[in-house]
């Protein structure tokens, strides 16, 4: 049937060439390498992954987990327009669960909350769920021509005489032109080779998420939506125990994505219960808990976010034969009220791939030709709202933001609408509230002056 | 050494849960794995073939989405796969599973040794080694944990295993059919060089009934004659959370009273 090929190319380059199909004898050959090696079937390296393999450039992708996305988690919403830029038509056929038509922001207190909401017949965002999406990436990857190999950790980069030209995963090596570094927010590979530091607290926020299983017409009926429309609810305040960052709601098709996401460096000195514990007060606070109380725990994950923007990337983004894209690059977007991910990792795969074609066109994958991907990356809208909005770093540092702002709105509220005898006005109700929460009329003027500006 | 190794796709069992009311699994979005005691014969297969070289091939019988479990054991080391996969084959017990399994291993043809695991995490029988030794005529040993020896020449293999009292060894001719006890290996972590090779190459191929032409009364649901009776199971028991605090000469009579009370001891 076969022969035992495996023993004898154990020790060698795991590069094959079928000769004399189909009685199976395999030569190896050490010309014909890979062209791309990819590392990580995330939303960044499946991107670029279908980018390289639909111009015909022979692209191997290695992923850790057993399927694509099952080492990934997300809060539930995706942005839909720089994926459109990549698949065009073909995403009306990824697994979109329900278009985001309603926006919910919510400040909390203890048991009461103060809302916003914005309602919509037209929307940008979509709710899935990410495992789904990232086989749906990567089978578009593997559909151009890509292939991908899962239950592979790939635990080096093999560099020599000053550029990349492999990857290693216990005794074993593969080669390749060019190496696209998509490994997550997890550094480990860009540490091994010098290029980041450790993760540093500050640098990183933890979510923890959890999915309740409700019924399509239930969640429609609860959340006051029509069919295939979905909520994306953020929330601040008591709720994360006034620890910088917030609380999440989205509605997927027939089930519910509850979590927290709170800056790392600030969680680690200010929080009293464990996180878990904080998910399980999300999902049983008095306001909320109804939306969803007959409903089944289905999963629950955790997960580090890149919050640090600019400030972690990487000194370079190009090696010779090397590119980092997504997470790995620092290249997320959490601004409290929007927070995105998955289309920056895959935006940012998407030019990787197309730097990649661009310097191929000019001679090959030299640091050089590569600089494009950060000259294009910096004219993007990734890079600019990176730079832009990441100064709400300042305010996260900030002890009045989190706790002072929430503590004002729903004062206010609770003194404008619970009413004994005389009916309050509003200005009084304010000002009764600023002082509860310990804000000076000044000091609140400038918050709010730095709070639009720094937006 | 021509060796099968029979593998099975079975749900993580760890992730299904009970729904309390009806008593049914809830199934819905729980991955499947390899069954992980199958592992344990994985990486013993694999240690016969390291030290007498040969060749190793999986077997499974299920819905084609046991193709990954293939490919997993292949990228541990395992050299190819056949997956018996039919609407004919569906519905079935351990015996017309293992019926199924025992024509896939003589239609491969001059086995040597034929490895399963000691139970399946889904089903914990047991039954499915012992079946197909039967089904074949061939000497089963089950609970190996080693091996002790191997004459090439006079196909002689003995093994080594452990009951709860004893250890026992077993010398018997090849061919035959041995279960590996559970635990009693560290299963290999998967090879990327493998694992490329399984997706480059597949090594795998689907056996339909087409292939096998077994007579349809001895498979799938007409070929097996286990019924199950029923299902029952042990309704949860709501926890109290009533605390006693104080001596603990009267946390004993308080504990004592209250167990009686709740008829769980009867004086």
């Amino acid at each position: 049937m076969y022969l035992n090929y495996l023993h004898w190319v154990e020790k060698s380059i795991y590069i094959y060439k079928k000769l004399i199909p189909p009685c199976g004898v395999y030569v190896l050959d050490v010309k014909n390498k890979w062209d791309v090696i990819i590392v990580g079937a995330g939303p960044a390296g499946s991107a670029a992954g279908y980018m390289l393999a639909k111009k015909g450039f022979n692209v191997l992708i290695l992923e850790r987990g057993r399927q694509p996305g099952y080492k990934e988690l997300f809060g539930g919403r995706v942005y839909a327009e720089p994926l459109r830029e990549i698949y065009g038509n073909d995403l009306e056929k990824a697994p979109i669960h329900r278009w985001v038509k309603r926006e919910k922001l919510s400040f909390v207190d203890g048991s009461k909350l103060v809302s916003i909401e914005y309602q919509s017949d037209t929307s940008t965002s979509f709710t899935t769920y990410l495992p789904q999406l990232a086989r749906w990436m990567a089978d578009k990857a593997g559909e151009a021509g890509a292939l991908l190999v899962e239950e592979v950790t790939v635990d080096r980069i093999i560099y020599k005489d000053g550029k990349v030209i492999g990857v290693g995963s216990g005794s074993d090596e593969v080669y390749a032109d060019l190496v696209i570094d998509a490994e997550g927010v997890n550094r480990l590979l860009l540490e091994g080779l010098g290029l980041v530091v450790k993760l540093q607290p500050e640098q990183v926020a933890v979510g923890a998420k959890e999915t309740i299983k409700l019924g399509e017409d239930k969640i429609n009926e609860r959340f006051g939506l029509n069919k295939e429309e979905g909520m994306a609810w953020l929330l601040m305040g008591g709720i994360t125990d006034y620890i910088p960052g917030g609380a999440f709601i989205y509605t997927n098709k027939d089930s519910v994505s509850i979590g927290l996401v709170l800056h790392l460096g600030h969680a680690i000195k200010e929080v009293k219960d464990h996180i878990s514990q904080m998910v399980e007060k999300l999902r049983l606070h008095p306001q909320l808990r109804n939306l969803w109380i007959d409903g089944d725990i289905m999963e629950y994950g955790g997960h580090l976010t890149p919050e640090a923007g600019p400030a972690m990337m990487p000194k370079k983004l190009a090696l010779n034969g090397f590119l980092i894209t997504g997470d790995a690059g620092g290249l997320l977007l959490n601004v409290g009220y929007t927070i995105r991910g998955v289309d920056f990792a895959a935006y940012t795969g998407y030019l990787a791939a197309k730097a990649a074609i661009e310097a191929h066109d000019k001679g090959g994958f030299t640091e050089q030709n590569l600089k494009a991907y950060e000259s294009m990356l910096k004219n993007s809208f990734v890079y600019k709202d990176l730079t832009r909005l990441t100064g709400m770093q300042d305010l996260y540092n900030d002890p009045g933001m989190f706790k002072a702002l929430p503590k004002l709105a729903v004062g206010t509220a609770a003194n404008v609408f619970e009413i004994d005898l005389e009916t309050p006005g509003v200005w009084n109700s304010f000002n009764k509230a600023r002082r509860n929460a310990g804000l000076g009329l000044l000091s609140l003027a400038w918050k709010g002056y730095r709070l639009m500006k720094k937006m | 050494m021509k060796i099968v190794l029979g593998i099975k796709w079975v749900p993580n069992t760890q992730a299904v849960r009970f729904d309390p009311k009806t008593g049914t699994l809830i199934r819905e979005g729980v991955p499947s794995i390899v069954n992980p005691h199958d592992l344990d014969a994985t990486e013993f297969a694999l240690q016969l073939k390291d030290k007498f070289g040969g060749r190793i091939t999986a077997v499974s019988m299920a819905p084609p989405a046991a193709i990954m479990g293939l490919q997993h054991v292949i990228g541990m080391g395992v050299d190819d796969g056949i997956l018996a996969s039919d609407r004919a084959f569906a519905g079935a017990d351990t015996l017309a599973t293992s019926y199924v399994l025992a024509k896939v291993i003589e239609k491969i043809g001059g086995v040597d040794l034929v490895v399963f695991g000691q139970e399946t995490i889904d089903s914990s029988t047991a039954h499915i080694g012992a079946q197909v030794a039967s089904w074949l005529k061939l000497p089963y040993v089950y609970y190996v944990e080693k091996l002790v020896n191997y004459d090439e020449k006079k196909k002689e293999i003995a093994f080594l295993r452990k009951l709860e009292d004893r250890e026992e060894v077993y010398r018997i001719k090849l061919p035959a059919v041995i279960s590996v006890a559970m635990h009693s290996q560290k299963p290999r972590p998967v090879r990327m060089s493998y694992k490329i090779m399984a997706k480059l190459e597949n090594p795998i191929q689907i056996w339909t009934n087409k292939e096998m032409g077994l007579d349809p009364r001895c498979i799938g649901l007409k070929g097996s004659p286990t019924i199950v009776g029923g299902i029952t199971w042990t309704p949860e028991v709501p926890r109290k959370k009533e605390v006693f605090q104080g001596d603990p000469k009267e946390a004993v009579k308080w504990l004592i009273d209250k167990l009686k009370e709740e008829g769980v001891i009867p004086f």
